[in-house]
């Protein structure tokens, strides 16, 4: 990394810090969501859960509702922002790429998301005796591999969106129901049948599917669909982003 | 310095820029002008490295702006039309940012000072007014220590002092050596600092040199204006060098060729004892060349009142 590299991601992390809605919403609204469910439920295991608490099971499942902000909103919206302020035109005047404001914005985005999820697992820890019943480098995996799928759905709206204001619409419609309709939010078990069926086709779904089994150590059955479902969202995403995408 | 030779650029079917030829020399402040699409800054885009042309050779400092651009962008400045920055951005993060961009930057802080920005240092960008972001971004142009300038559109959106504020600011980096182009459509700019003009049309060159040759070129005619309640304006119009005349309430203006025209209607008015106040003499200016080649031409516009 050169210094200039350095500087730029820096630059990028105090914006993100200096953005409320991404603070509150990666940062606050987790925890605060977390401590809403426990202290009406508390974490004692029940048969509706698969025998887990409700804490042991939205730990994971927030992993969808952390990486919604950070891919789904942040991303895009930043992306479209700098577009269309012709922030990456100006750097294509400097010795700097421009490719370094976006990959600095992967960066910043995806240390941001661990952020997220670890203050996530500490509030558990701490305040609910969370269990956890994977191991640290699967989860790890299944973790980062969800991310890059979320953030290729985010680079995809930001090719997409014509303009900010098309591609706030377009964020927003996309991550209200990822967030409350996949179970990133509101348990799975809570709803019925029906929506469940219908959930199955946000990527976020499987964000939190994936999440669960692996952290409670299910059986490799539950996990490799859903996974392979972000696998699909990635590559397809991916493509069409590297298509869509405008400097300017 | 720079010297463009038959560049054009196309956009899909439709042709940006046409067979566009012009040099700029080492110390000038070089004004590109001309109405809204008429080709300014697809052309100065090709100059800075940031668009291909489609034919034609453009060379800045010797260097091929498309192939070498890594190289030339440490030796030119740029102050792209309408770049806003980050509005959460301090204004000292963001010189920093660009600092370490360069080789061998500037110093910010002299240049924040030239540009009396020195107090806002610690401010957010969202917190500075058009003005202060107009020379932020002059700012981030010449961190680079760069030898050539590049500036789109750099006052548009300025209140008129900030405007002259700006002028004498382009004025003093002349004086330290440095050559800018400038890309305008205020034809009071470019007149207040240009050495030099290109005044572009639908994508050509129409006319380009100093001012004075723009000008001349177009042959346009001399405006004189004054209040007189004289009411026969029949004898004006068969003054020599006078082409015609109108009145609008008091106010009657006379187009003429040159001081032939003004002379003989001082004469007219001495000789007749016309009484007359207010007498303004306006010669054809850029402003009339530009307006002409919009097709908006200062024209007759009512013969209200006239006899």
């Amino acid at each position: 990394m050169s210094p200039a590299m350095i500087k730029l991601t820096l630059m990028e992390f105090k914006l993100f810090t200096r953005n409320f809605i991404n603070m509150f919403f990666l940062l606050v609204f987790p925890s605060l969501m977390l401590l809403l469910f426990g202290g009406i439920f508390g974490n004692e295991p029940e048969a509706l859960y698969g025998g887990y608490g409700v804490i042991d099971i939205s730990v994971p499942a927030y992993a969808g509702m952390v990486i919604s902000i950070t891919g789904l909103m942040s991303l895009p919206l930043t992306i479209c922002e700098y577009r269309e302020k012709k922030i990456l035109k100006r750097f294509q005047a400097t010795p700097l790429s421009p490719v370094y404001v976006i990959i600095s914005q992967i960066s910043v985005n995806l240390l941001m998301t661990i952020a997220g999820m670890l203050l996530l697992f500490l509030v558990g820890r701490l305040v609910f005796n969370l269990r956890f019943m994977g191991s640290f480098l699967p989860v790890a995996a299944v973790f980062l591999f969800s991310t890059l799928s979320i953030f290729s759905v985010g680079f995809l709206i930001a090719g997409l969106a014509p303009n900010m204001r098309a591609a706030t619409a377009i964020a927003n419609l996309v991550y209200f129901p990822m967030l409350f309709l996949t179970g990133a939010t509101i348990p799975m078990e809570l709803m019925p049948a029906l929506m469940q069926k219908i959930a199955a086709v946000l990527p976020v779904t499987h964000v939190v599917r994936a999440m669960k089994a692996i952290w409670l150590g299910e059986a490799a059955e539950v996990l490799f669909p859903s996974l392979l479902v972000l696998g699909g969202v990635l590559l397809v995403c991916s493509y069409l982003s590297l298509k869509l995408f405008r400097w300017e | 310095m720079i010297r463009v030779d038959s560049l054009t650029v196309n956009y899909g079917e439709l042709r940006a820029v046409d067979n566009v030829s012009f040099t700029v020399s080492e110390g000038e402040i070089f004004g590109l002008v001309g109405p809204n699409g008429a080709g300014k800054t697809s052309t100065v885009e090709c100059i800075e490295g940031l668009r291909r042309a489609y034919s034609g050779t453009v060379r800045v400092l010797g260097l091929d702006p498309w192939k070498d651009r890594q190289e030339l962008y440490g030796l030119v400045g740029v102050q792209l039309q309408d770049t806003a920055y980050q509005e959460r951005v301090r204004v000292f993060e963001i010189c920093e940012l660009f600092a370490s961009l360069y080789r061998r930057p500037t110093p910010y802080d002299e240049l924040l000072k030239m540009m009396q920005l020195t107090a806002k240092k610690r401010d957010f960008i969202a917190n500075l007014s058009g003005g202060q972001r107009q020379k932020l971004s002059i700012v981030l142009a010449l961190i680079p220590n760069p030898r050539v300038l590049f500036l789109d559109e750099l006052t548009t959106g300025l209140d008129p002092h900030a405007r002259h504020r700006m002028w004498e600011l382009l004025l003093q980096l002349k004086k330290r050596g440095l050559t800018i182009v400038l890309v305008s459509h205020y034809m009071d700019e470019v007149e207040a600092v240009c050495d030099r003009v290109a005044m572009m049309n639908c994508g050509r060159i129409v006319s380009s040199g100093t001012i004075g040759e723009v000008v001349g070129r177009f042959a346009l005619p001399t405006m004189i204006s004054f209040r007189s309640p004289v009411e026969h304006l029949g004898s004006f119009e068969n003054l020599a060098g006078i082409t015609s005349v109108q009145r609008k309430h008091n106010l009657i203006t006379l187009c003429g060729n040159g001081d032939k025209a003004v002379a003989a209607l001082l004469r007219h008015l001495e000789e007749n004892e016309i009484e007359y106040t207010g007498l303004a003499v306006k010669p054809p200016d850029l402003e009339a060349v530009f307006l002409e080649l919009a097709g908006t031409a200062p024209a007759a516009d009512s013969l209200e009142g006239v006899k």
